[in-house]
């Protein structure tokens, strides 16, 4: 190697390692973007919720305990850079969670979250896996970048599919709960709308707006109220609001009330997005009681990061007691297994969900 | 067991380096669901030595890549682990990377994990070695120019400062690291070229850390890091094959010292590392490699050394090294081959290669039964007690000092090779590609009696 060899190749090394050969981090959806037109664009058939009954998190020889553990982001356009440096970071979760000892066996679900009004693809959900290729679910996420603009994204579509399209045996066999994570700036839509199109006008435009008939599948009576489905949620899993600040709504009082209105303290503010897998391992760590707070945020601390003190509120009344002990809805006896799929009768009261499972009901008329 | 009936298996050789490991990783790696073995192997696993490795695997359409830091089981899509016992040099991948993308191999770094304790070699640590090399002048020791052993040496003396892959992914302690690090090199330098001869290198710039910071943050960015449960995972997804680089006879504690390389070359790196990872060392097949002649690549003893052979021995992938030197050949030699086996505790089952070449040469191969020094008549050497350096100087005396007795092979080299050492043959290989290899699959598997491990005779 001649002297001023070192030169060119770092900086050949640099382009190779950041060249959009192959992967580029969303690779989907830079190769959707080349090659359709928006109205074209679609979930990559992996990761389209549609028609799909269950994603399941299911124990195995391998894996005896495993813990569900799904995060969700936010792809719109409001969060600019955000999905694709999440996207950077997020990998690295599933060893935090294992090289710190925090979780013997997590099984990672990754999804986007659009927007049914406006987006083409408003969710995307991928399934729970237990190695180390998470990039590649994470890789085929269509970034849309679009959004409403009007400060609500359908979160609660998402909300509506993991607590009715999930089965997960860490809840089903053990009684235990998996985690949910939802990283956003936006509100949610007030209900799950059971289809879009011709129903009343509600204050805003509903012209485009696409319910879970034509996103999902399911056939609703009604809509579903957010706090309903949410409540609904929370009892299979312990869900956290992650808001990272810097993007549009960040910050923003009416953001953080709305979420701690259904989520109680489980809302962190996030600073420092490089710190977003550290947080969600922390977080875990703490919940499983494997770390204790003070080490954890020192742990936080020392990556450089200011999380610590909203991971300290959201974690403080989990952090105190053992888990069991700090929520009254644990005290219930655990449900006994339910075959997946099966009516999940004992639930908030809310419409049932669908008994026929059409084909395709895309574009069907409903009346 | 045979690498048939293993469902791990790690991949030594028997000799000074350049035994085909490569081919006989890529043949590993290529057995596929048609075979008895259903699971598709897991991943290549180095464990040992860094981007001075040189496996070359030619493909069936003759086009070939010598491998160096990726696993040669690229070829046949296995993904490869460097493990924490590999130096990683994040330049020299990106560019073997290019090479394997431009042989038509998709997207090559989606193929790469590499262990977060795994140590970075920078030109930082290649500057140290141009100086320390031109310094010695005559006695240069022959090194390959990459900066493997000054990373070694530069980790030994700074254990805490030392720059290891997970180091990337911190911009903060990254440039900590890279900047102590340029002030040991810039010191060390100014240092050789005082006390060293007329031009040695204190001239030249040394590299410009933030350059080197770029870099190494978009191989953080592209390149899987992992941590200590990768291993276990893989191990629990499907069959390993572990790659090891170099040869035991040039294993850092009991090769011929000085003549040796910065690395254990032996099994126990990846015994190691599969106990750690869980997996039963009864599901481990350790496949030692030879040829049915010996090679040596670059200085030190070499008894049955033979260079008229040389012409009858074609040599297409191994010229004349600028750092290593000439490319040596000669005959069989048992007496390191037995050697070789003690200090590493035995192997399972041989692969025997370049059995094309050998039939080429015909009999004019001989087989080195003994050596004579002083006149005693030695069939084995005695391994000293481990890491004792002044007992393996006075076994590169005592190589330097011997003479071979030859004699005709008088039958087939596998059935020569199997009976001498007593360890059954698993694969033969009678040219460079996959499909050279006999058996072509790994379902089949050679009868034996006896199951358990086989004492070195």
């Amino acid at each position: 190697m001649g002297s001023g060899r070192w030169s060119h190749d770092a900086y050949d090394a640099a382009a190779a390692y950041r060249a959009r050969t192959g992967r580029d981090a969303f690779d989907y959806d830079a190769g959707i973007r080349a090659s359709r037109r928006r109205q074209d664009w679609t979930a990559h058939p992996d990761l389209d919720p549609y028609g799909v009954d269950v994603r399941e998190s299911r124990d195995s020889a391998e894996h005896p305990e495993s813990l569900a553990v799904a995060v969700l982001f936010d792809v719109t356009g409001s969060m600019g850079y955000v999905p694709r440096r999440l996207q950077e970071k997020l990998p690295q979760l599933f060893d935090l969670l294992l090289d710190r000892g925090y979780v013997a066996h997590p099984q990672l679900l990754f999804g986007a979250i659009g927007d049914a009004t406006c987006d083409r693809v408003p969710l995307q959900i991928g399934q729970f896996e237990s190695d180390n290729r998470m990039d590649e679910q994470l890789g085929r996420i269509l970034l849309e970048g679009g959004g409403g603009g009007q400060k609500t994204e359908s979160y609660e579509l998402a909300a509506y599919f993991m607590a009715r399209h999930t089965s997960i045996d860490c809840w089903e066999k053990r009684g235990k709960r998996g985690y949910l994570f939802i990283i956003g700036d936006e509100l949610n839509y007030p209900r799950v709308y059971a289809r879009g199109g011709n129903a009343p006008v509600t204050g805003y435009d509903r012209s485009g707006r696409r319910g879970v008939a034509e996103v999902i599948g399911d056939r609703l009576q009604d809509d579903i109220d957010t706090r309903d489905i949410y409540a609904e949620l929370r009892e299979m899993y312990d869900v956290y609001y992650i808001l990272p600040s810097g993007t549009s709504y960040a910050g923003d009082r009416q953001v953080l009330d709305h979420w701690r209105d259904l989520l109680g303290q489980n809302v962190i503010e996030l600073d420092d997005l490089d710190a977003v897998s550290e947080t969600i391992a922390l977080t875990i760590g703490i919940g499983e009681g494997t770390i204790g707070l003070d080490d954890g945020l020192a742990d936080l601390r020392q990556q450089g990061s200011t999380a610590g003190r909203s991971v300290e509120r959201a974690l403080a009344p989990v952090a105190r007691g053992p888990r069991d002990a700090r929520d009254p809805r644990d005290a219930r006896d655990p449900r006994v297994p339910r075959a997946s799929g099966a009516d999940r009768g004992g639930r908030v009261p809310v419409a049932r969900r669908s008994v026929v499972r059409r084909g395709n009901t895309r574009g069907a008329r409903w009346v | 067991m045979s690498p048939a009936e293993a469902r791990h298996v790690i991949v030594a050789d028997l000799g000074f380096g350049d035994a085909g490991k490569g081919t006989i990783v890529d043949w590993l790696a290529g057995r596929a669901a048609a075979t008895a073995r259903p699971a598709r192997t897991a991943a290549v696993l180095r464990f040992n030595g860094g981007a001075q490795a040189a496996h070359t695997v030619v493909r069936a359409d003759g086009t070939s890549h010598t491998f160096a830091q990726f696993g040669a089981g690229t070829f046949a899509g296995v993904p490869t682990l460097l493990t924490r016992h590999t130096l990683v040099e994040p330049l020299a991948l990106a560019r073997e990377a290019a090479a394997l993308a431009a042989l038509g191999v998709p997207a090559p770094l989606d193929l790469i994990s590499v262990d977060r304790a795994a140590l970075l070699t920078t030109p930082l640590h290649a500057a140290v070695n141009r100086a320390r090399e031109a310094a010695r002048g005559g006695a240069a020791h022959g090194s390959c120019g990459i900066g493997i052993g000054e990373t070694m040496s530069y980790a030994l003396d700074h254990p805490d400062l030392a720059l290891r892959a997970g180091d990337t992914e911190s911009p903060s302690r990254l440039r900590r690291r890279l900047l102590a690090l340029r002030e040991w090199a810039a010191t060390t330098i100014q240092t050789l070229a005082g006390a060293g001869l007329p031009g040695a290198g204190g001239a030249v710039p040394l590299p410009d850390v933030n350059e080197l910071i770029r870099a190494y943050r978009a191989f953080a960015r592209r390149v899987r890091l992992t941590g200590a449960g990768e291993l276990a995972r893989l191990a629990a997804a499907g069959p390993l094959v572990c790659e090891g680089a170099q040869g035991v006879l040039l294993d850092e504690w009991r090769g011929f010292h000085p003549h040796t390389t910065w690395s254990t070359t032996t099994f126990a790196n990846a015994l190691e590392l599969l106990t750690e990872a869980g997996v039963d060392t009864g599901d481990v097949c350790r496949l030692g490699v030879t040829r049915t002649y010996a090679t040596r690549h670059g200085a030190g003893p070499f008894p049955s050394e033979d260079p008229s052979l040389a012409p009858l021995l074609p040599e297409p992938h191994n010229g004349t090294g600028r750092w290593q030197g000439a490319f040596r050949v000669g005959h069989l030699d048992l007496v390191l081959l037995r050697y070789a086996l003690e200090v590493c505790g035995g192997v399972d089952a041989l692969a025997v290669t370049h059995l094309d070449t050998a039939a080429a040469a015909g009999d004019r191969l001989k087989v080195a039964t003994a050596w004579r020094a002083g006149g005693t008549r030695i069939t084995r050497l005695r391994p000293g007690p481990f890491a004792d350096l002044a007992h393996q100087r006075r076994l590169t005396d005592l190589a330097l000092a011997a003479t071979p007795d030859l004699t005709a092979p008088g039958r087939s080299w596998p059935g020569l090779l199997s009976g001498e050492l007593g360890v059954p043959v698993a694969v033969t290989s009678w040219g460079p590609r996959s499909g050279d290899k006999h058996p072509p699959t790994m379902d089949f598997s050679p009868t034996r009696e006896d199951r358990g491990r086989v004492p070195v005779p």
